[in-house]
């Protein structure tokens, strides 16, 4: 099999996931939280995509196709939230929205 | 003969299916003459299929037919199938004639009560079964007849529902019924054990592989049963509050049908009861004490209906008198000429409240021999034919009935003496009450609220039925006279065989005897309330109180049941129960309280946990494994 070994792979997957999940963490707007997000979903897909070709099975690649519709749609919801919360002229920052405190 | 039986059976049923369903479609009269024709279809098919039996040999006149299979579990099978035999024969004549003659009645009897269609179509479902537990072909059958015809009864006795009494009665009724109902379950539920089957034939020719203890144990059972049904002791209590009824539902019910069905299960089932002697012969004695307390508590009552009302359950007591012994041809033949007798008593009695404005006080009659000569005469009639009295039916059957006690041995004899003072009490309780209505100068009661019967529809259909019932009552008797002409001996004897018969001495000393005594019984009854009248006698709280058997079962069983259900609400289920559920859901309360501060509302947050918790599993999975 020709190009670099699967772990190579992964340390990139790994990588693009870390940093997703750190942006998520600290940052507060919900623009780049949802970017973020995206960052670690392409992080797993990378993940999926180059196990599907170490095993030589289709499997990965179609289950990576379905993340990438998922994320799209979730993209579509979460940017609506975000232009509506924007229209309210509500503060674009997620420590402010905590209204479901217990 | 047998698709007339199917007809005879379900007949009634599509009566009273299709006024349930036509509701307001059908007029209220419609709904009567539906449910009478239907009666009547019944009773033409009963002819017809007695005719068809008429032309079989006499030893082979029994025949089954099965439908379908009801029932199917594991090895057990039970058919909806019915038996047509002398006996079921016999039966169906006698419910669906008498009741198409109360049907009949019922149009005009009912007339302008609201909800006339109801009670068409409970009526119609009486018939169709009590026709279904005649005709039921194995025990089973037999038990679904019983059962519906005590909801029919519960439903007919509380019909006029806006009556609190009327409601009390019922659940009565009901209750007391179900007593019954559950001790003959008992019954069939070891049968099935031991046979497998409730076919009559294979039970009734298995009974000597049943061993004494079940032999004595379903005879007990079905006892049970045919007490609680026939108002016999100790579950009697239930039949005078019926009376709370419609007066045709009583005439059908309460005297011609229903309260017999108990000598029916005797005469029926007699292979199982003869396997367990000393069941049968409690049955006996039962009917004795119950024909006495009856006619006792009689004397005593003011309300026409009950005083009928316990001349019933004292009639059943010498029909269970009589199958107990064992001379069960002569205990059907009672049955027969007793729902002539008593229904046209009822019916004569429902003209006579109908036309006093639905005054049913004794005390408040009078007189009413001038007002309404015809419905005296058929008074006169039945009462004659109840009190045993030469020609009249009740002559013929009663004395047939009470000579073979005679060839009992000295349980028979003690049980005769019972049944002849219970002659006396009939003559004295039963002309007490033809006195009081009938004779004496009319009361200001009679001369203020008396209105006449026209003829029209109501009249008619009140007047006719009465009519065929006052032949009926004169001169059914005359079917079967001891020893010169006995077909219904011949007809029902291949089914239940005879125990005892007695001597010709025997059967003529009983009949001489029993007229003098209810002819003593009429004399001391016109001694006291017809030419004394108006000083009526002291009466005695003993007979005032129905033998305390209410206050006896008050106690017994409604007091200490209302005690056990407040105790364990309020040491038991208050403390207990209500208890812990409040402590638990406080406990789950503070839960709450003490978890929500975990709930930040901060996105992050949840993120960082979910990114831990995930990072501890990973690590988890990866080092401890």
């Amino acid at each position: 099999m020709n190009g670099p070994d699967v772990v190579w792979y992964l340390a990139v997957a790994a990588f693009l996931f870390c940093t997703g999940a750190l942006g998520v963490l600290i940052r507060r707007s919900p623009l780049i939280v949802l970017l973020s997000l995206e960052i670690m979903l392409n992080g797993a897909n990378l993940a999926l995509i180059a196990f599907a070709r170490q095993q030589g099975h289709e499997d990965g690649q179609i289950f990576a196709l379905a993340v990438m519709a998922v994320a799209a749609s979730e993209v579509v919801v979460g940017l609506g939230l975000i232009v509506a919360m924007a229209r309210r002229r509500l503060d674009l920052d997620v420590d402010k929205l905590r209204t479901l405190r217990g | 003969m047998i698709p007339a039986a199917w007809i005879c059976l379900f007949a009634p049923l599509g009566a009273a299916i299709a006024i349930t369903l036509a509701g307001n479609r059908l007029s209220r009269r419609a709904a009567g003459y539906l449910a009478t024709t239907s009666v009547l279809v019944s009773f033409v098919a009963a002819v017809v299929s007695f005719a068809f039996l008429l032309g079989d040999p006499p030893d082979n006149r029994e025949h089954y037919s099965t439908l379908w299979h009801w029932l199917t579990a594991g090895p057990y099978q039970f058919d909806l199938r019915i038996l047509v035999d002398p006996l079921s024969t016999f039966m169906m004549l006698i419910v669906a004639g008498v009741g198409f003659l109360i049907v009949w009645y019922s149009i005009g009897y009912m007339d302008g009560d609201d909800e006339e269609r109801r009670y068409f179509a409970y009526m119609a479902l009486f018939v169709f079964s009590m026709l279904l537990l005649v005709q039921g072909g194995n025990l089973l059958m037999l038990l679904a007849g019983w059962g519906l015809v005590g909801l029919s009864s519960y439903l007919l006795i509380g019909f006029w529902h806006e009556r609190p009494t009327a409601i009390a009665a019922a659940k009565k009724a009901f209750v007391m019924n179900a007593i019954g109902d559950a001790t003959m379950a008992l019954a069939l539920f070891i049968l099935i054990q031991r046979d497998g089957t409730l076919n009559f034939e294979v039970v009734f020719s298995r009974t000597g592989s049943l061993g004494t203890w079940a032999a004595n144990l379903v005879a007990l059972g079905l006892l049970g049963g045919a007490v609680a049904k026939s108002a016999q002791l100790p579950l009697q209590t239930w039949l005078p509050d019926a009376m709370e009824g419609p007066t045709p539902v009583s005439a059908l019910i309460h005297a011609a049908t229903m309260v017999t069905a108990g000598v029916y299960l005797i005469v029926r089932t007699n292979a199982l009861f003869e396997a367990a002697p000393h069941v049968q012969e409690l049955a006996a004695g039962l009917g004795a004490a119950t024909l006495l307390m009856a006619g006792l508590i009689a004397l005593v009552q003011t309300d026409i209906k009950r005083v009928i009302a316990y001349s019933t359950m004292s009639q059943i007591g010498y029909m269970f008198l009589a199958a107990g012994l064992g001379a069960y041809a002569d205990a059907m033949f009672h049955l027969m000429t007793h729902a002539f007798f008593k229904a046209l008593l009822f019916m004569a009695a429902g003209i006579v409240i109908h036309a006093l404005a639905d005054e049913q006080d004794l005390r408040k009659m009078g007189g009413l021999r001038q007002y309404l000569p015809k419905t005296y005469w058929a008074f006169l009639v039945g009462a004659l034919a109840l009190t045993g009295i030469p020609p009249f039916s009740g002559f013929f059957s009663k004395d047939s009935l009470l000579a073979p006690a005679l060839a009992h041995g000295w349980y028979g004899q003690l049980l005769w003496v019972a049944g002849m003072v219970g002659v006396f009490l009939t003559g004295l309780y039963t002309f007490r009450m033809l006195f009081l209505a009938f004779w004496g100068e009319p009361s200001p009661f009679v001369q203020e609220h008396f209105h006449a019967l026209k003829r029209d529809v109501v009249g008619v259909s009140l007047a006719v039925p009465v009519g065929v019932l006052t032949v009926l009552a004169a001169f059914a008797g005359w079917i079967q006279v001891y020893n010169f002409w006995t077909p219904i001996s011949n007809w029902l004897d291949p089914v239940a065989p005879p125990l005892v018969t007695a001597s010709g001495l025997q059967e003529a000393a009983t009949s001489v005897i029993a007229v003098a005594l209810a002819l003593t019984g009429i004399g001391v009854a016109w001694w006291i309330y017809a030419a004394r009248r108006g000083e009526a006698p002291r009466t005695l709280p003993l007979l005032q109180h129905k033998f305390y058997f209410d206050e006896l079962y008050d106690a017994l069983f409604y007091r200490p049941a209302v005690f056990l259900a407040t105790g364990l609400y309020r040491w038991v289920e208050r403390p207990l129960v209500f208890g812990s559920l409040r402590e638990l859901a406080a406990a789950v309360r503070e839960l709450g309280f003490e978890t929500r501060s975990i709930q930040t509302g901060l996105v992050r947050t949840y993120v960082l946990a979910i990114a831990a918790s995930l990072a501890v599993i990973t690590i988890v999975f990866v080092v401890v494994r």
